[in-house]
């Protein structure tokens, strides 16, 4: 009597684990997955392609450094075979204007000099995300060596995001070139639009942001 | 006896130096990468005029298999809905301007926030099989998703919504700063899939 309750607990025990466990990986799923769609008013100027390259290869002992680049050359030496690969994506950064943030005020009309001065929101930059894929430049695995798989290549992409934004961080001249690119543009468009009935056109922006 | 002793201690405290000389030298020198970072080059620059309305951020499920080889990832992809503003069509008569709103523009792309690709698992229905996917394999796979989303962006109805935002937005920004009455038309409120 006494084994058969003991069971019959265990049972208890382990059916309540089981949904516990079931509710606390929908509550994942809805987690994992987030969706988000953004009601927004901007014009883009200007897009900057930014390509990122990288390569795989082995630690030559000639290149090593210290005693881990030294331990993982010596693997590298005596392994059979070649395990050497590049691979490179597209990163694509926006220049746009906030036209939300576009008053009346900022368009002025000087009709004795017969000119619009026009002052717009200040240019901002956005990752507009990068390629799904990713390109193989070079892949030459050869003997005993271990294939480059796919979650390797989501590894090394991923490491290429963070050294690209670093480098996009540390060199001001990517986005002062796409910047100046869009303001270009901006200047160009509006005077041609604004311009039409015979009047000079003179385009501003905010600083900021 | 006394020297014999000093000598064992001499000799302990020498292999503790030495191995705490061989741990700061692992400790201290740099971490073992095969993978190498060439510098970031900017392969294309160009200006453009585009209205955008709508900018969509999801997670999607990656699954797909070429035959018994599954793979399952996770990717985080950014979607933006814009307008080709050089392309647009306008009219004017007398104090009014009426313009056409042009067809919209669908890009998707992975995003780069941390953590946007990930792979979970990668399997092969036969015991012994290899589960290894190609570069080329792979991105096909990637390639059916993105299209797959494309058609979701459009049959949720997110670009009918944009080219209705897309209308509002431009009348209000054509009508500020050109001091007119503008009319915007909407040849295809829904959009056109392509």
């Amino acid at each position: 009597m006494n084994a058969r309750r003991y069971i019959s607990r265990i049972m208890v025990i382990l059916l309540a684990g089981c949904s516990f466990g079931a509710c606390s990986k929908n509550d994942d799923a809805a987690q994992i997955y987030y969706s988000e769609v953004r009601s927004v008013d901007k014009l883009a100027l200007a897009q900057m392609t930014i390509s990122k390259m990288a390569t795989i290869d082995d630690i030559h002992l000639e290149d090593a450094e210290g005693a881990r680049q030294t331990a993982a050359a010596l693997l590298d030496a005596v392994k059979i075979g070649n395990r050497k690969a590049a691979y490179s994506y597209d990163t694509y950064l926006r220049a746009f204007i906030d036209l939300s943030t576009l008053t009346p005020e900022d368009v002025k009309v000087d009709e004795t000099s017969r000119t619009i001065t026009l002052t717009l929101p200040p240019v901002q930059t956005e990752y507009l995300g990068r390629d799904m894929e990713i390109r193989e430049d070079h892949y030459r695995v050869t003997g005993m060596r271990s294939d480059i798989d796919a979650r390797e290549r989501a590894a090394i992409k991923e490491q290429m995001n963070t050294v690209l934004k670093a480098e996009v961080e540390e060199k001001p001249e990517f986005r002062n070139r796409l910047i100046g690119q869009a303001k270009t543009k901006a200047s160009a468009y509006f005077s041609s639009l604004l311009g039409r009935d015979g009047y000079n056109v003179n385009v501003k922006f905010r600083e900021g942001n | 006896m006394k020297v014999v002793s000093t000598l064992r201690w001499l000799t302990i405290l020498a292999v503790v130096v030495l191995a705490g000389a061989a741990a700061a030298w692992w400790y201290f020198s740099p971490e073992a990468n095969r993978v190498t970072m060439h510098e970031a080059k900017i392969s294309d620059l160009k200006p453009m005029v585009r209205l955008c309305s709508m900018d969509i951020y999801e997670d999607v499920p990656i699954k797909g298999h070429i035959g018994p080889r599954h793979i399952f990832a996770r990717a985080a992809l950014n979607g933006t809905v814009t307008f080709d503003l050089e392309q647009l069509k306008s009219e004017e008569r007398g104090d009014t301007l009426i313009v056409t709103l042009p067809p919209e523009i669908v890009e998707i792309y992975e995003s780069t926030e941390p953590g946007a690709y990930k792979v979970i698992d990668t399997w092969n229905e036969n015991f012994f099989g290899s589960n290894h996917f190609t570069t080329e394999e792979e991105n096909t796979i990637k390639s059916k998703v993105r299209d797959n989303f494309r058609k979701k962006v459009y049959a949720k109805g997110y670009v009918k919504r944009a080219r209705a935002e897309a209308r509002q937005n431009l009348t209000s920004m054509l009508g500020g700063l050109t001091g007119k009455t503008v009319i915007v038309n909407d040849p295809t409120p829904e959009g056109r899939y392509r």
